[in-house]
């Protein structure tokens, strides 16, 4: 398996781009939710925001993350941490992700 | 009574094709529609009141906005329902402010009463995956276009409803003890009333004007099995017992069907068995929340009318 000899920072970003959000049919990375992730003895911190504050979703995604990073070989704890500078905003999807949000009707 | 269109209209059915406005409609189907309409809008509208009764009880801060979230979700695709029927001649302030309770044509199982947050989330695990069977059939099957172009939105949300229920359902049944009995106690009560919320068994139902009219694809039991391959899964795979099991390819019932409900203890008596007519006057009698629900949100509506 190649998995095991990918650099960890490169496969925790791909688990983050497999998770979906909750309420719509995007990926946590190509909306622009993720800040910044870094790698240290064996914790994974994600820096991590919502698009909005009253985010009702926002329970489920940190759950999401800190489940599917734990399964991860060499990843022992999971911190996250939830930012609000910069707020995030349309700008921060990817092109994937507009058109991923365009194909199911929501022009962004 | 023919009316001067149904050659046309019969036609459009036939191969197939969308119906997409009321001149395209002989009198028959447009009542059809209606009716089912009004049946679906009446459903997402008292679902809101009944969560919300529920959601206050919510154990954490994002547990409630999530609550109010669904609960908002339920009052836009009521609004959906009723903007339809809106555009096919109905009075939406009749239809939600001004009819009597018991006219409302939803589910029995919202008059009895959610009382704890651990009723919520098995209302959304079992009766959003109701509306999720019924909804996604009418949204793949139905012949009037405004209508299933309107529920695209509709099913990623009502997805949104299922992970909450099955989500806190899991945790809920992990934390064991006195918590995983709460759970079990509400799936006992709930689970019967949710099988019965897809109506008579196909045997006693000769004739379907919505299936005629393709206003949906699958009959009831088809519907109901449908949402039993789901839900008996899902509690089996958190350890909370249901009454069915699987046969094969199918899923039976281990209690009469129907049998007798006590709404106020909120428990059936699998050993009383009862009629399809039992059921349907405990259905038309309403239950014990009819009245409450209804006024919750039918209450303030004259308070800011012009008066004169």
């Amino acid at each position: 398996m190649s998995l095991g000899v990918e650099p960890l920072e490169a496969r925790v970003w791909a688990v983050l781009a497999e998770i979906d959000d909750p309420e719509m049919p995007i990926n946590l990375v190509d909306l622009g939710l993720v800040y910044g992730v870094t790698l240290e003895d064996r914790i994974v911190r994600v820096r991590l925001t919502f698009t909005a504050m009253g985010c009702p979703a926002s329970d489920m995604i940190i759950g999401d993350i800190r489940e599917r990073l734990l399964a991860e070989p060499g990843v022992d704890k999971v911190a996250i941490e939830v930012v609000w500078d910069p707020p995030w905003s349309s700008s921060r999807m990817t092109a994937e992700g507009r058109e991923a949000l365009r194909a199911w009707g929501l022009s962004v | 009574m023919e009316s001067p269109n149904s050659a046309t209209f019969e036609g459009l059915l036939k191969r197939g094709e969308l119906i997409e406005s009321v001149s395209e409609m002989t009198p028959d189907y447009l009542r059809e529609l209606k009716h089912t309409l009004i049946v679906s809008g009446d459903t997402e509208l008292i679902s809101a009141p009944a969560y919300y009764l529920a959601a206050r009880k919510a154990p954490s801060v994002n547990a409630f906005m999530t609550g109010i979230a669904i609960i908002q979700d339920e009052l836009a695709h009521a609004h959906i329902a009723y903007h339809i029927l809106e555009d096919l001649g109905e009075s939406q302030e009749a239809l939600i402010f001004k009819r009597d309770p018991k006219a409302f044509r939803y589910p029995y199982a919202f008059d009895v009463p959610l009382e704890s947050w651990t009723e919520l989330v098995v209302a959304n695990a079992m009766y959003d995956q109701a509306g999720f069977c019924l909804l996604g059939d009418i949204h793949e099957q139905c012949s009037y276009g405004p209508w299933k172009r309107g529920l695209v939105k509709v099913m990623a949300e009502e997805n949104f409803h299922l992970r909450n229920g099955r989500n806190w359902s899991k945790r809920i049944s992990q934390a064991g003890g006195a918590a995983k009995e709460e759970l079990q106690r509400a799936v006992d009560w709930m689970f019967p009333l949710t099988v019965e919320w897809f109506g008579l068994p196909d045997n006693l139902k000769q004739h379907s004007a919505q299936l005629d009219y393709r206003l949906k694809g699958l009959t009831n039991d088809q519907l109901r099995q449908q949402w039993l391959a789901t839900v008996v899964p899902f509690m089996a795979s958190i350890g909370i017992s249901v009454p069915a099991h699987q046969e094969n390819s199918h899923y039976v019932l281990d209690y009469p069907f129907p049998c007798t409900f006590d709404a106020e203890a909120k428990r059936w008596d699998f050993k009383d068995p009862c009629t399809w007519d039992d059921v349907l006057a405990r259905w038309r009698a309403r239950g014990p929340r009819n009245a409450e629900m209804v006024a919750l949100f039918q209450e303030s509506f004259s308070k800011f009318q012009v008066q004169g």
